[in-house]
């Protein structure tokens, strides 16, 4: 390996270590349970920990590391530094469909939270409606793609808007609540299934990061060099619509991490998407969780959501970082 | 024994417009082969058939004897390389970076390999471009970039080389020195195929020149023959003649 490449994997071994740091340090962050106490699995300590300190952080983790990762994509697939896992219309459709469910008063279906099912739903009718518009003489166009998906994001947001002027009050609290995105607790079955998604997905893409920096340059061009164009943007779109319908279905819409957190890692890491896939999804998790974790001490009891901490912490750095360097 | 390219029969349009008109030609290797004609004359659209890039409503084109659609991805782009019209500009990787990209074909690896390297810095040195490797690409002058769009293709080591318009933005030295360059590719075995529009820089280094007008072939002739019959000019402009210069080449001049 020379010494670019080596460069490029501390830059991932660096980041995997603070991903890991922060699963172990951030669930004690905010004091009020002991060591000891968890350890002897005392009650409340063990339970808070347990039950509600760890899996929101790992929540928060696997979240912010799949939306890092899926702007990173969308980014580069798309040629587009705007682009966030919000763009091609899937999270809007996973809004819709949990915007539904709350309207309707459902609590589970299935065994699961029927917002979920909803969200999951709605994101996967929108991915087959966008993947449908855009395919045309046997090839899926990144332009078609985007404008297909804003489309659909723009009409999802109607339907939004519609249902909460016409549902009952306390109904279009829980929509507006849901709408807002916050890391909160959730079960460990919830959490497992999440975790292979992101494993599984994330796989995917990682591996396929030279086809990405072929057509970050363009789709003429990738296609000149050996990329399976219309390999590459179905699987680009599929995998980076599951990432972000899964976040969306266990967070609501936290979007400003997967725009963030490329173009940090972009000027500051790499812009090769070996390295700054990997880095963005490992810092995005800790920078998610992060923010969740100091939306819940800073204000205590009070709770801030994690999604309005990094806007007032990332805003102001990215439009520093862009003034520097555009 | 087939040809490295057979262009058999190609024909492209859009709705209510014909693009080429069953447009037929063979090359080998050491050929460097200039496509001329006026805007609109489907240049870049043969180019895009032959590079793979867009499937051609009849005809065929064949790589090595095989037709080209039933090449692998891969495969193809270790026989073909292409520089497209328009390449983006405003691109975050190194001029390194971007170079390395003409080896994705052959890289089996997470990184490059020191082979995928040395390959990549014959190609910037080629190019002349080796001196600004570490630069970012958004920061090269219009020429500079090109210099390095061209390096990725050379790094690609192709047995056959597409160029849209491969001069666009260089300086008169550079331009000069970017077709010597592609002639010697071709001395090398290289088949190179070049969209251009200046003329006297075509004479003076391919070896034949096809002339494209309203999507047919108009004229195929070996460049030694551009005096034979000059009513090829004629076709790009009635302001050029044909001349020689006092070495014998054939030349284009302005009326």
């Amino acid at each position: 390996m020379n010494s670019r490449g080596a460069h490029g994997v501390g830059w991932i071994w660096g980041s995997a270590l603070a991903f890991l740091l922060a699963a172990i340090l951030l669930p004690w962050a905010g004091g009020s349970i002991r060591l000891d106490r968890v350890l002897a699995k005392a009650a409340p300590d063990y339970g808070i920990f347990v039950e509600l300190r760890l899996s929101r952080t790992l929540l928060g983790l696997l979240a912010g590391g799949a939306l890092a990762l899926t702007g990173s994509l969308f980014q580069s697939m798309l040629r587009d530094s705007l682009a966030t896992p919000y763009t091609l219309g899937v999270s809007a459709g996973a809004s819709f469909g949990a915007v539904v469910t709350l309207a309707l008063d459902l609590d589970r279906l299935l065994g699961f939270p029927a917002a979920w099912i909803g969200a999951m739903t709605g994101a996967a009718a929108v991915l087959l409606i966008v993947a449908g518009a855009s395919y045309k003489r046997g090839s899926l166009s990144g332009v078609r793609l985007l404008l297909s998906g804003i489309a659909l994001n723009s009409i999802c947001t109607a339907f939004i808007l519609l249902i909460n002027s016409v549902v009952h009050d306390r109904r279009s609290f829980s929509i507006t609540q849901w709408l807002l995105g916050s890391v909160d607790s959730v079960s460990y079955r919830a959490l497992f299934v999440f975790g292979v998604v992101v494993l599984i997905a994330s796989s995917i893409v990682i591996t396929q990061a030279r086809g990405w920096n072929l057509l970050a340059v363009g789709e003429a061009w990738a296609a000149s060099r050996g990329a399976d164009l219309r390999g590459l943007t179905m699987t680009g779109y599929c995998c980076g619509s599951v990432l972000t319908a899964g976040a969306i279905a266990l967070t609501g819409p936290i979007g400003f991490v997967g725009l963030i957190v490329p173009h940090v890692v972009r000027a500051r890491i790499s812009p090769d998407n070996r390295v700054l896939m990997p880095c963005s999804m490992l810092l995005g998790g800790v920078l998610l969780a992060s923010c969740d974790t100091i939306g819940r001490i800073v204000l205590a009891p009070a709770e801030l959501p994690a999604g309005a901490v990094m806007a007032l912490v990332g805003g102001p750095y990215l439009v520093w970082l862009v003034r520097r360097r555009f | 024994m087939s040809a490295r390219l057979a262009v058999r029969e190609v024909s492209f349009g859009y709705p209510g417009h014909r693009v080429l008109d069953s447009v037929s030609f063979s090359a080998d290797g050491g050929e460097f082969i200039v496509l001329t004609g006026v805007n609109g004359a489907g240049k870049s659209t043969l180019l895009d058939i032959i590079a793979g890039l867009r499937e051609p409503d009849a005809g065929e084109v064949s790589l090595e004897g095989r037709a080209l659609a039933a090449w692998p991805a891969k495969e193809r782009a270790r026989r073909i390389s292409h520089l497209p019209q328009g390449t983006r500009a405003a691109l975050p990787f190194t001029v390194e970076q971007v170079v390395l990209m003409g080896r994705y074909a052959f890289a089996d690896r997470w990184f490059e390999s020191t082979e995928d390297r040395i390959y990549a810095e014959d190609a910037m040195r080629r190019m002349n471009c080796l001196q600004f490797r570490d630069r970012n690409f958004s920061t090269l002058s219009g020429g500079e970039q090109q210099r390095v769009l061209l390096a990725a293709c050379i790094a690609q080591c192709p047995s056959v080389m597409l160029f849209d318009e491969p001069s666009t933005y260089l300086d008169v030295h550079q331009q000069v020195e970017c077709f010597r360059t592609l002639a010697a590719l071709a001395r090398e075995g290289a088949l190179c195929l070049a969209v251009t529009h200046d003329l006297n820089l075509a004479l003076a280094h391919s070896s034949r020149v096809i002339v494209l007008d309203q999507g047919k072939i108009a004229a195929d002739f070996p460049v030694e023959n551009a005096c034979a019959d000059p009513a090829w000019i004629g076709r790009l402009s009635p302001h050029l003649r044909m001349a020689r210069t006092p070495e014998g080449l054939p030349w284009v001049l302005y009326r």
